[in-house]
């Protein structure tokens, strides 16, 4: 099934974006006999707080306007409420609460109601991460991801859950692992 | 719906054929292996389950038929008859007979096993190795056999949990269109979907029918383990068992099967006395345990009930008290039921020595934690010298629940049916500041009173779960909730109906929340979650102890 999703190939008007390869395009290139082509990564853009975060596009089932999300009680103060998705009833998360993330400002004229899910596909569930701008796609080669970033002490995010620092033009993305990011986010029973 | 009678013999039937058919093999292969002793093993065994089940269901020529081919196997076996040519004819020939009688029994015709050959098996029993053994030639029955194939299929009981789950799902989407088509007023669309309402719930039905099995399957295991047990033990005990035609769910029997071992083993080195004691005190040598299964509307009802000594009241009290679980003073004021629920506490034992089969630190919470788990309840009664008696009340299928919908701050929520007692509204001033707590007068009654929003919503420091000022509007609705011989009263914002939901577990990370036992979908598409009220309840006694320290 295509992981990819009608917002994700939407942003293509940012001129970034157009100017790297879609998949498609990058797999009939590497069908034909060529030199050593650079391996590319697909992510989804999205902004936490003022900064760009990123998750790779393997990770993401879905981008979606957050639906109806039903508030539960007595849950971590990240975890938004539960939603009907097709069917499914998935957990939404603010990451921003997760990890303590200072809000920033909406620009202007945009709706604050209005707010987006990405769907995150795990082993044996889904999870709904909501934001509060479109969510972008990025093609990048796979060197400009820096593996191993040093200036991470001074980030509210544990180390483990990035996977490393995307430069482009002007923007840094902070590549997050949402994998490891669920596995050791353990909602604790209720506090006694 | 076919007799339970009728699905009895279908299912013998199916399984002699399975049988029939086995035989038939093992006895082709022991035609070319004289010597496999493992396939004259399993011969034996074939024929002695058909004679053990024939019997029990009262077709006495197969039963009679099998045991005089089974005679004849254990001669084999035992070296005292040999495996010749002409015994394989008759062997073959008996086979032949009761796959005959068999099939016949579906066709209502009493056909007579043939003299001739019956007198064959018999002179081949009877004479031993005795060469002068005489065989008469045997009309020859199946020239023109018929194959056929069995009537029963078995399957995995994980294929009918995923029919089961599709058919909740389908639920939920049938209540949706349902909805829907009201709202558009399309009497096509009405006619459509009641149509749709209806076959759904025939195939709800037919799946969990299918999921259903005897009570008798686990029962009938106790009678051996409860004679072991005694024997250990050295006591006399006499086990009864009643309604073992009671159907349940197959998952819901296989969650109790670890709590009624449990509860059997201590109610046999617990609850009944040795045979001295007994006399002394009066009462028969054999110790009585019942355990009974009936239905209660959409529940089954387990029965444990022994005529042994009975709790000890006092060293409950005392044990609880020990472990700081209520104050001395406290304890005195208890009514026995309250002092029974100490039972179920964690870890919470009695029991002085550890014995083989009881005592091993494994408490009653475990057995309650597992019956929780189901949406079940668990009540004991007991009466000093008198017995004690365990009564687990659970629900006949895991999936489909009757349950009570409500509102608590634009919420919607669920509760089951099983762990409500009643519904009733009261003017706010009927219920009364109590200490931390409100309490309400229903019928001569203390309950226990709390306001749902208040005990969701509030921010845990802010709580005051004994503040009237807290209520909204004058008359409040009450579900009273019932849990561990506790009652309580939830107040919610508004009440709805009652109505059959499909509770669908929590995903994660969710699943570790424990006030909720799941979710469901409203016709509507909206969210309601199904509030689990053993973790209800035990959250509120928590956030009450802690006012109470504050």
């Amino acid at each position: 099934m295509a992981k990819q999703t009608e917002t994700a190939d939407k942003p293509a008007e940012n001129g970034r974006a157009a100017a790297t390869d879609t998949p498609a395009a990058e797999s009939k290139k590497a069908a034909e006999p060529q030199p050593v082509k650079e391996e590319m990564v697909h992510l989804i853009v999205f902004k936490l707080g003022a900064e760009y975060y990123a998750i790779k596009i393997e990770q993401v089932k879905e981008v979606t306007i957050t639906p109806a999300t039903t508030r539960m009680p007595r849950t971590p103060h990240f975890v938004k409420g539960v939603a009907n998705i097709r069917g499914d009833i998935i957990a939404i998360i603010d990451l921003e609460d997760r990890f303590n993330i200072r809000p920033a400002p909406l620009p202007d004229g945009l709706n604050p109601d209005l707010t987006y899910t990405l769907v995150i596909e795990a082993k044996d569930y889904s999870i709904g991460v909501v934001v509060k701008e479109m969510p972008q796609s990025l093609n990048l080669p796979m060197s400009k991801i820096d593996k191993a970033p040093s200036f991470l002490q001074d980030v509210n995010i544990s180390e483990n859950f990035i996977e490393g620092l995307a430069r482009t033009g002007d923007r840094l993305i902070i590549v997050l692992d949402m994998h490891k990011i669920l596995t050791q986010d353990e909602v604790r029973e209720l506090p006694g | 719906m076919k007799s339970r009678e009728q699905e009895y013999k279908e299912i013998f039937i199916a399984e002699a054929l399975e049988y029939f058919d086995a035989l038939n093999r093992h006895i082709s292969t022991l035609e070319k292996q004289p010597d496999d002793e493992q396939t004259l093993a399993e011969i034996f065994r074939l024929l002695h389950n058909m004679k053990a089940n024939s019997k029990a269901i009262g077709y006495l020529q197969i039963s009679d038929v099998s045991h005089k081919l089974e005679t004849a196997f254990s001669l084999i076996r035992n070296k005292e008859l040999a495996f010749s040519d002409e015994v394989v004819t008759v062997l073959f020939d008996g086979i032949d007979l009761l796959g005959e009688l068999i099939t016949n029994i579906d066709s209502n015709q009493e056909a007579e096993p043939d003299p001739v050959l019956l007198r064959n098996l018999d002179i081949i029993v009877e004479n031993l190795s005795d060469s002068a053994i005489e065989l008469a030639k045997v009309q020859k029955y199946n020239t023109s056999k018929n194959l056929s194939l069995s009537d029963l299929v078995y399957i995995q009981i994980k294929k009918l949990d995923h029919l089961m789950n599709l058919v909740g799902e389908l639920m939920i989407d049938r209540d949706r269109i349902l909805s829907i088509s009201k709202d558009m007023g399309n009497e096509e669309l009405k006619t459509v979907s009641s149509h749709l309402y209806r076959i759904t719930e025939d195939l709800q039905y037919s799946v969990m029918d299918a999921r259903l099995v005897n009570i008798g399957s686990l029962f009938n295991k106790f009678p051996r383990i409860v004679r072991d047990i005694a024997a250990a033990e050295k006591k006399e005990v006499d086990l009864a068992l009643i309604g073992q035609n009671i159907q349940i769910d197959r998952n819901i029997l296989q969650i109790m099967t670890d709590s009624l071992l449990h509860l059997v083993r201590n109610a046999v080195t617990h609850g009944l006395e040795t045979p001295a004691e007994r006399e002394k005190k009066g009462k028969p040598r054999i110790g009585q345990l019942t355990l009974s299964a009936k239905s209660d509307r959409e529940n089954v009802l387990i029965e444990l009930a022994d005529d042994g000594k009975g709790m000890d009241f006092k060293l409950i009290k005392r044990t609880a008290v020990e472990r700081h679980l209520v104050t001395a003073d406290a304890a005195e004021a208890l009514t026995e039921t309250e002092v029974l629920s100490f039972l179920f506490e964690p870890g919470f034992s009695t029991a002085k020595e550890v014995t083989e089969f009881s005592g091993r630190g494994v408490g009653l919470d475990v057995v309650k934690n597992a019956i929780d788990s189901i949406g079940g309840r668990l009540m004991v009664k007991s009466e000093k010298g008198k017995g004690t008696t365990f009564t687990m009340q659970l629900p006949t299928s895991i999936a489909v629940k009757g349950a009570l919908l409500f509102e608590v701050d634009e919420i919607f929520y669920a509760i089951p049916l099983i762990h409500t007692e009643q519904v009733i509204a009261l003017d706010k001033d009927e219920l009364h500041e109590v200490g931390d707590v409100m309490i309400a007068d229903l019928k001569g009654e203390a309950i226990t009173v709390v306001y749902l929003h208040e005990l969701l919503n509030t921010d845990e420091a802010e709580m005051r779960l004994g503040d009237k000022n807290r209520l909204k509007g004058q008359v409040q609705n009450i579900v009273v909730v019932s849990y561990n011989n506790r009652k309580l009263g939830l107040i919610v914002d508004k009440l709805y109906r009652q109505q059959d939901i499909v509770v669908k577990p929590m995903s994660k990370p969710l699943d570790r929340i424990d006030l909720y036992g799941g979710v469901t979908l409203l016709g509507t598409g909206k969210v309601c979650l199904v509030l689990d009220v053993p973790a209800t309840t035990r959250y509120f006694m928590n956030k009450r102890q802690a006012q109470e320290h504050a």
